[in-house]
């Protein structure tokens, strides 16, 4: 009973230890800014400025690329990507494009993309957004390809939808611009960023004793990397609370009318994110404050982002971007707490040779596993890149972790029941596979480049395996006879 | 008066609905509420991305949720012209 009654608190510990890492300064310095910038890009950016190139009429080299472009910049939750999945393909843009969108969208999803950079690392982020781009593109024309429609709905349709013009206000462009300079500041990690530049003591005493308080309360293994909870952290914990509060308070009924609480609740964010720049040094008699490069960058944006939200953005494009900042927030926040906790608490309980022994290895079968899992596992937005982060130091190699990290946003049950209401469950379960079929070479490439396999080498393949895909189709279908051809009659 | 919300179950279609009544109970107007869920129907008011405000058939709002303000002058409308 004693046994077990210390494994549970080691693993009680482990949850605890995991969150605080996850909250720890540079993640909020991410996060935070993370979740403004996908408030900014679905509440400013006119979804007109990019499905103007989505119609019928422009040719397939401009409309792919825009269509991957809308899935980056105009839809960060899937309540925004299945509308308008369903308006570029019912609008007559056709598949192919809508087919692009849907895959990009989920995959380069900018808070994922930035949370991915900060907890794993900036290269498979990177490595999420090219293959998801090119595999997103590759996506659109095969379904394209296979499901060559000739129905009547295309001529049908109007291009109402896409003939739209709208340009975005240039103030609104220059904020979220600022935005995420204040992201790259604030989490990169060179050398004038990093330098201390100013450098004085707080006649606080006490510091060192509540930092030892601290490591006491949250232990944590610096050999696994872990960093437990810091004063710094503490601090920013604590201001996060507020945060919550006060925009609780202030975010909540904005369509009311602003209030006190908003102005409260934005300014703690600002000062928020200004004290995460800086570097705090407890000891016993003073707290020591490095004013860092970074500090001043994040400091800069601030002041500048805060007058521009008062006196340059109209009061519709204010309300709409805390609106729609606060609504990502409340969805995913919570859940990515609880998430953190319990893969801190699930990580003491897998065995490292069970992960090593099905994808430690950059092999089809590790990859493979890698996307089974993402695809049949369902986790809140964000929860699987600490997910993602626990395979990884238990031993999966990354190329499988890039695989599980594509599929699983892309597909849960219920997206695939949904986009099989607006496409049809034969097209919807074939987007399946090909999601599952580019994931899993996604990985492959990536993790072969990790191995040390030449850029060039990689970008051969990449570009080779597209253009086998696409040859093939238009083989098969050319020598079918006209009545024959996998087409439209397959809808239900 | 007859008010569509167009949308299906995104939090943001539930907080326009539920604006949307406030502002209609306070000006002691009688309106019919219809939430639109279905995709093919959606796509029929041509908006681009949920939630959707239609008065009267007109489109009145998509994409965002606007100020109960705003609500307010559009259903004032809607109810003089008739």
């Amino acid at each position: 009973m004693g046994n077990f009654l210390n494994s549970a608190a080691n693993l009680f510990y482990g949850g605890l230890g995991n969150l605080a890492a996850y909250l720890a300064a540079h993640v909020l310095l991410c996060l935070l800014p993370a979740f403004y910038i996908a408030g900014a890009m679905t509440a400013l950016i006119p979804k007109e400025t990019i499905t103007r190139y989505l119609g019928r009429n422009t040719p397939k080299f401009i409309s792919y690329p825009a269509a991957a472009a809308a899935g980056f910049l105009l839809a960060v939750c899937s309540c925004t990507v299945i509308p308008l999945f369903a308006g570029i393909y019912k609008k007559g843009a056709g598949l192919g494009p809508a087919i692009t969108f849907l895959f990009v969208a989920p995959a380069v999803n900018i808070l994922a993309l930035t949370y991915t950079g900060t907890v794993i690392g900036m290269d498979l982020a990177l490595a999420r957004l090219i293959l998801s781009l090119a595999f997103g593109i590759g996506i659109g024309i095969i379904m394209a390809i296979i499901f060559n429609k000739e129905d009547a709905e295309h001529d049908r349709a109007t291009d109402a939808m896409f003939a739209q013009q709208r340009s975005m206000r240039r103030p609104a462009l220059v904020f979220l611009l600022i935005l995420v300079a204040l992201l790259i500041v604030g989490t990169f990690q060179i050398d004038l960023l990093k330098n201390v530049y100013l450098e004085f003591n707080l006649p606080i005493r006490g510091t060192e004793q509540f930092q030892n308080f601290l490591h006491a309360l949250v232990p944590f293994d610096a050999a696994r990397g872990e960093e437990g909870v810091s004063v710094q952290g503490a601090v920013l914990i604590g201001l996060l609370v507020l945060i919550g509060f006060s925009s609780w308070k202030g975010l909540e009924k904005i369509h009311e009318g602003f209030n006190a609480w908003t102005w409260i609740s934005t300014s703690l964010v600002g000062i928020t994110l200004a004290f995460a720049s800086l570097n705090l040094q407890p000891a016993a008699e003073f707290l020591g404050v490095q004013l860092i490069g970074k500090f001043f960058g994040v400091l800069l944006s601030l002041i500048v982002l805060g007058w521009m939200l008062k006196k340059a953005l109209t009061e519709d494009e204010m309300r709409d971007f805390l609106w729609e900042t606060w609504r990502f927030i409340k969805q995913i926040f919570p859940l990515l707490i609880v998430g953190v906790f319990l893969v801190g608490i699930i990580r003491g309980l897998i065995q490292p040779e069970w992960i090593e022994t099905l994808a430690g290895q950059n092999t089809l079968f590790g990859n493979f596993v890698g996307v089974i899992f993402g695809v049949f596992m369902y986790f809140p937005t964000l929860v699987e890149v600490p997910i993602a982060q626990m395979f990884l130091s238990l031993g999966m190699h990354r190329g499988p972790l890039l695989a599980y990290l594509i599929s699983d946003p892309e597909l849960s049950l219920q997206s695939i029941l949904i986009t099989a209401t607006i496409i049809g469950k034969l097209k919807a379960w074939v987007y399946v596979g090909w999601v599952a079929l580019f994931s899993t070479a996604a990985g492959l490439l990536y993790g072969a480049w990790v191995d040390g396999t030449a850029l060039l080498t990689i970008m051969l393949y990449l570009a080779s395996m597209l253009v086998v895909i696409v040859l093939v189709f238009f083989i098969v279908n050319r020598f079918k006879p006209r009545n024959q051809k996998i087409s439209e009659k397959a809808r239900p | 008066m007859q008010i569509k919300i167009l949308g299906s179950g995104c939090a943001n279609c539930k907080r326009l609905e539920q604006i949307t009544r406030k502002v209609v109970d306070a000006l002691g107007i009688e309106a019919e509420f219809e939430k639109v869920t279905d995709y093919q129907k959606i796509v029929e008011y041509e908006i681009l991305s949920t939630p959707g405000l239609v008065i009267n058939e007109k489109v009145a709002a998509s994409g965002r949720i606007p100020s109960e303000t705003e609500i307010q002058a559009w259903v004032e409308e809607a109810y003089k012209a008739n």
